[in-house]
């Protein structure tokens, strides 16, 4: 019996034992933290610089070979000396440090598409013949001066005046007035009306000088892509004329309409075509204006004497110096990663460090455009032909121009090996097909390859990309048809359709105006005798000996050699 | 012949670009927007340089 109650009492203080510890740990665990209600630091408040530990300046006075001590909070500028270093102070610094990082970029990709103006000036002086070489040189070098001006008086104006905020370059907001007119309930942006002179409508402003200067170089791009097609034969005053009216009208107004606000980016928005016409970097806008322009002016100036024989068969008059047109093509290929990388329009935000992708997509396209005209013309004439792959080159990185920043490495190489081979046949049809005189190929590498760029977005945009969100309005990525939308495929079609139909239409309409006015194409004697004495005044090589040959072509050779 | 050339190459134009506003079906689009491509380059092609090439030099 006093076992038992031995046995129960010590179960009983086991039990209070094992309940007061479950108690004491139960008490013990933490409890969900109630959140601690912090007030946000106040903008204006000062902060405390010490507390980051900056270098002192004996530090800094013994000099930083590693780096790990310049740049530091430091460096931040304050807008009250008094007050110190604020929370305000430091989010600005972030947020002016985005903007520098993409006015830098952008500004130095610009430059970088200015110096293709070098490269153009090679490749077209030195596939034409060198009885013309100051004559072709000059009309390279003048249409950045033409250009430029036009596009500062109304061109960029017309472009970009109601383009509304860049994000990526603070904003842009005075290009604010686009003209619309509404269509069965659909608004269709035609023209922009802010930025003449770029003085008017506060315009005045860093972040639109940086995009004038941007979309500046592309829109001299396509101006000098018309002065090949039509060398040799193609009068000084004439192309004074045609480039200021290109750069005053022609290229801003299709670049509005696609870059600008215009109807042909609203294809998505207004009827569901995809994200309405996208063309990253200017396939369509820059190139294929360029090359169809370049038609036109072709077709009304006529071939070359000598060109064609009686019976229509072509004549080869080939250019007098391979060097300078391969030398050319390399700038040029340099000059694109300004062109393609530069169109993100920043390296910080919104999807721009997608930069790299870009570049690469350009390489890549540049390299499978020259090997696709390299392969195409050694098993055609068992050669490898120089002037042809240079251009095969150029065609790749015209076609990858749209799409560069939409499609991913596998599209980019197909992309460029097409168009390599495109180009010769193109070239080859013009030549002997339409009998449309092309010295350069300009027609080729530039127009049907820009439409060749264009129709590739509709096909192989992979949907990857990520530019803010959305691309023209249009929320997600661009996908092309083997992507799944076949809607995007559309909207590339009717930008197409409406460089073939309205930008050729327009440009012809224009040079024919100025054929009547001022006469585009220079005498036959001039021409025979080539342009650079009767035009420019001077040779462009006063000690080479230009021997006539038969229809009037010249070859040069060296006054001390044969 | 050139202002028929014109006429057909600015026609090509408008064939594609009114197809969105005249149907809303995605393949009734693309044709319209094939036919009205082909329609310019034949207008370019076909009927305008023709027309200059009547007049050529090597021709003369």
């Amino acid at each position: 019996m006093r076992d038992r109650l031995l046995i129960r009492s010590a179960a009983c203080i086991a039990v209070v034992l094992l309940f007061s510890f479950g108690l004491c740990a139960w008490a013990q665990t933490p409890s969900p933290a109630a959140p601690v209600v912090q007030a946000a630091p106040a903008m204006d408040a000062p902060l405390n610089v010490q507390a980051a530990q900056p270098p002192s300046t004996a530090d800094l006075a013994k000099g930083d070979p590693g780096g790990t001590m310049t740049g530091t909070i430091n460096d931040i500028s304050v807008s009250d000396s008094k007050k110190g270093l604020t929370l305000a102070d430091a989010l600005n610094q972030v947020g002016q440090n985005k903007i520098a990082i993409n006015f830098t970029w952008t500004l130095i990709t610009g430059f970088l598409v200015m110096f293709m103006q070098a490269g153009f000036a090679l490749v077209e002086t030195g596939l034409c013949r060198a009885k013309n070489a100051n004559h072709t040189m000059m009309m390279n070098f003048m249409v950045y001066s033409f250009g430029l001006f036009a596009y500062w008086v109304c061109g960029f104006a017309i472009q970009m005046g109601g383009a509304g905020p860049i994000a990526n370059l603070g904003g842009t907001i005075p290009l604010s007035a686009e003209h619309v007119f509404t269509v069965l309930g659909k608004p269709w942006g035609l023209f922009g009306s802010h930025g003449f002179f770029l003085s008017q409508a506060g315009t005045y402003d860093v972040g639109v000088m940086v995009i004038f200067l941007f979309q500046m170089v592309f829109m001299d791009t396509a101006l000098t892509i018309v002065t090949g097609s039509a060398a040799e034969r193609w009068k000084f005053a004439a192309f004074a004329v045609s480039s200021i009216f290109m750069g005053a009208i022609t290229y801003p107004l299709f670049a509005n309409w696609a870059w600008g606000g215009g109807w042909l980016s609203q294809l998505g928005a207004n009827f569901g075509l995809g994200h309405g016409y996208a063309d990253f970097a200017g396939s369509g806008v820059v190139h294929a204006v360029g090359g169809i322009t370049a038609l036109a002016v072709s077709m009304i100036i006529g071939p070359r004497i000598g060109k064609y024989n009686r019976d229509g068969s072509p004549n080869a008059m080939p250019g007098h110096d391979i060097v300078i047109v391969l030398a050319g093509c390399f700038i040029l290929a340099f000059g694109w990663f300004g062109f393609n990388p530069g169109s993100t329009l920043g390296a910080s935000g919104n999807g721009a460090l997608r930069i790299g992708s870009v570049a690469v997509n350009t390489m890549l396209a540049g390299c499978t455009g020259s090997f696709g005209a390299i392969i195409y013309m050694w098993i055609r004439y068992g050669k490898p032909d120089a002037s042809m792959t240079g251009n095969g080159l150029l065609a790749g990185l015209v076609a990858i121009t749209a799409p560069s920043g939409f499609v991913n490495t596998i599209g980019s190489v197909i992309i460029g090996l097409i168009a390599g081979v495109l180009v010769c046949l193109s070239v080859e049809f013009f030549d002997r097909v339409v009998r449309v005189d092309d010295p350069v190929g300009a027609i080729s590498v530039h127009g049907v390859n820009g439409i060749w760029g264009v129709i590739s977005v509709g096909l192989f945009a992979d949907g990857r990309s990520n530019y803010g969100g959305s691309w023209n309005g249009v929320s997600g990525s661009v996908r092309g048809l083997f992507y799944g939308d076949p809607g995007q495929l559309v909207a590339q079609l009717i930008g197409v359709a409406t460089l073939v139909g309205f930008v050729f239409a327009f440009s012809y309409i224009a040079n024919l105006v100025i054929d009547v006015v001022v006469g585009q194409r220079v005498s036959a004697e001039d021409e025979l005798e080539g342009l650079d004495i009767p035009e420019m005044g001077a040779l462009g090589y006063p000690e080479f000996v230009l021997k006539p040959e038969a229809h009037g072509v010249a070859s040069a050779s060296y006054a001390s050699g044969d | 012949m050139k202002i028929v050339g014109l006429l057909l190459i600015i026609a090509g134009w408008i064939v594609a670009v009114v197809g969105p506003l005249i149907t809303p079906s995605t393949s009734g689009r693309m044709a319209l927007a094939l036919i009205g491509i082909a329609l310019s380059i034949f207008g370019i092609l076909g009927v305008l340089n023709k027309a200059h090439l009547k007049h050529a030099l090597w021709k003369g």
